[in-house]
């Protein structure tokens, strides 16, 4: 058994639809060992994104905790979240999310603006980070010249670049062909063979095959394992 | 930051335009007006420091009815305190335009003239001298305007006078001065023995204010000026000038302002997914307004700068056709550039902090859902 790095705890989140309220997550209890790389599966509207949300520290679950690398993130105080989200957490959307005025090289120097990284050293970090991921002939291309798949792997770079204990992927492949989506689902394997957390959330099974282990929710709520 | 900045000023480059010519605008008009104001705050300035030294005495009964003559003149003189005095006649020099040009004729006995235009020094020529009659010493800009040299001709109320003298330049109302003997000039405008003030020096240590006061006592008939109540008058006709550059700052202030809100809130309604992606890699409240001021900020700067450069080219031209009729009107003065371009910073920064707060207060969720 390794460590435990992502520990949620009875999470449930409730979202004000006007005076409606809308239930969105519900006691939703499961942890994550470094290194795993877990996919999270459920139908449309299940509370796949706000789980993510919770956990990736973008959202407060109305109850329960999250405890990342030993961290109790749903206590600390909102001036602290900017900095746990870059020391511990990397983000990859479903649409990339890159800034299209940046080349590859400044999208994956953007996410190590914020912390106090001497610019040589983020971009140096960032042109290994993208080399490392194939890219190294696309350092200098901005979003528009890349193909999904590489745009993908710019994000996935990104969400490397502050070393984080754990990634989340939000549909990561909901966009691409299935050979890009082979591609990438090869770069989260190379990651996790260096021992990155990654949880994913996808529709697709043979995305969810690739993973160690995957979590079904359902109406807000984990199934089964 | 700075250049993430740059680059969402140089992405939407229209609506930056518009925005900048907006602030431009304002710049443009506070610096035309502020311009006026600055020169004429110069020329009262320069003038008074030419003049400070000296009491002006009047008729009681105001400058021009009740007629201050010459006899007066040795009465002041003879007031304890007093060093010298002189009788002058003011007139104007372009009748045909009643005076709109500033242009006054200063009559003076000439073997005063040294001390009267004290310490204006000369660029050409000399001063006036005892028996000179049909002699003139003029100012730059009259100078100027009629290409006088020495012993050019110069023709005052009908009558050819010959440039015996040219003033250095002054920066004050010597400029638009021509002297001539008083009189020659009581005579030329049938004013005989009339004078229009008396000049008073007061001798070394000598209080200027209670000088003044001691001869409007001992000399029937008269009412003082002293130094420090000229400045106190003059000063009020000022005022009006910083009632326009007011007004045309605060004119800038809402043109540009509303211009950078209208534009910074676009822009930030625009990029709240952009926002959502910086907060999600741990961008910091702080970094989000650096981004969003320093915006508004560069919108004001470049556009204070446009309107500082369009600003002092028109007033440079302005300057430039004036100045053929003699005429100064506008001063470009380092400090009146230096609040334009702070004017314009401080107005983008102003009106960018509210669509920054707003930029400030978007979830980050906005990214993961909507991305
Ligand atoms: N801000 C919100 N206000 C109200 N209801 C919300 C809000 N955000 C999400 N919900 C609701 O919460 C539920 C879960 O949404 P969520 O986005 O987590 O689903 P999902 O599993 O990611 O779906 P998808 O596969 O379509 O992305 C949905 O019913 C949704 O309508
Ligand atoms: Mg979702």
């Amino acid at each position: 058994m390794g460590d435990i790095i992502l520990d949620v705890r009875d999470v449930s989140k409730t979202y004000m639809q006007g005076k409606i309220p809308v239930t969105a997550l519900h006691d939703v209890t499961f942890s994550v060992e470094k290194g795993e790389f877990v996919a999270i599966m459920g139908p449309s509207g299940s509370g796949k994104s706000t789980l993510m949300g919770i956990v990736g520290c973008l959202e407060k679950p109305t109850a329960g905790a999250v405890i990342i690398d030993g961290v109790e993130v749903t206590s600390v105080s909102d001036r602290q979240l900017p900095r746990i989200r870059r020391e511990k957490l990397g983000f990859v959307f479903q649409h990339y999310n890159l800034l299209n005025s940046l080349t590859a090289l400044g999208n994956v120097d953007l996410a190590m603006r914020f912390s106090h990284v001497s610019r040589r050293e983020r971009l140096e970090r960032a042109e290994t980070l993208l080399k490392k991921l194939g890219l190294g002939d696309r350092l200098n291309h901005r979003p528009t010249e890349l193909s999904g798949g590489e745009q993908q792997r710019v994000s996935i770079a990104r969400a490397m670049a502050n070393w984080p204990a754990i990634i989340l992927a939000d549909e990561p492949t909901g966009e691409v062909d299935s050979k890009t989506r082979d591609a990438i689902v090869e770069t989260f394997k190379l990651l996790r063979s260096r021992g990155q957390t990654i949880i994913v959330v996808t529709h697709d099974p043979d995305v969810a095959k690739n993973c160690d282990r995957v979590l079904r929710i359902v109406d807000g709520t984990i199934m089964d394992e | 930051m700075f250049d993430i900045i740059i680059r969402s000023v140089t992405q939407r480059k229209v609506r930056s335009g518009l925005t900048i010519s907006g602030i431009a605008l304002g710049i443009f008009a506070l610096v035309v007006m502020g311009g006026m104001s600055e020169n004429f705050n110069q020329t009262f300035e320069n003038s008074m420091s030419l003049t400070s030294d000296k009491i002006r005495v009047f008729a009681e009964s105001g400058m021009f009815g009740g007629g201050l003559t010459d006899d007066k003149v040795p009465d002041v003189k003879r007031v304890p305190g007093v060093k010298d005095a002189y009788g002058i006649l003011l007139t104007t020099f372009d009748e045909d335009q009643m005076g709109m040009s500033g242009k006054q004729i200063f009559a003076l006995p000439p073997e005063k003239s040294r001390i009267a235009l004290k310490p204006v020094k000369l660029k050409a020529g000399r001063f006036l001298e005892p028996g000179d009659t049909y002699q003139v010493l003029v100012g730059t800009s009259i100078a100027g305007e009629y290409d006088l040299q020495i012993g050019s001709k110069l023709e005052i109320h009908d009558k050819n006078f010959t440039t015996v003298g040219i003033l250095e330049y002054t920066g004050s109302f010597f400029d638009s001065t021509a002297a001539i003997p008083l009189e020659t000039a009581q005579d030329i405008y049938d004013l005989e023995h009339s004078l229009s003030t008396i000049f008073a020096i007061p001798e070394e240590g000598i209080d200027a204010d209670i000088l003044a006061k001691r001869i409007e006592l001992s000399v029937d008939g008269t009412s003082t000026l002293s130094p420090s109540e000229l400045r106190e008058q003059a000063s009020q006709s000022l005022l009006i000038f910083s009632v326009i550059t007011i007004s045309s700052a605060l004119l800038a202030a809402i043109i540009g302002g509303l211009s950078v809100m209208n534009t910074m809130l676009m822009s930030v309604t625009e990029r709240t997914r952009e926002f959502g992606i910086l907060r999600a890699m741990g961008a910091e409240t702080k970094d989000i307004l650096l981004i969003t001021l320093g915006e508004a900020a560069l919108l004001g700067i470049i556009g204070g700068l446009a309107g500082i450069g369009t600003g002092s080219a028109a007033v440079y031209l302005l300057n430039l056709w004036l100045s053929g009729k003699g005429i100064i009107l506008f001063a470009i003065t380092p400090r009146l550039l230096v609040v334009a371009l702070l004017f314009a910073t401080v107005i983008g920064m102003l009106s960018g902090l509210y669509p920054a707060y707003r930029a400030t207060k978007m979830s980050p969720m906005e990214a993961l859902r909507y991305g």
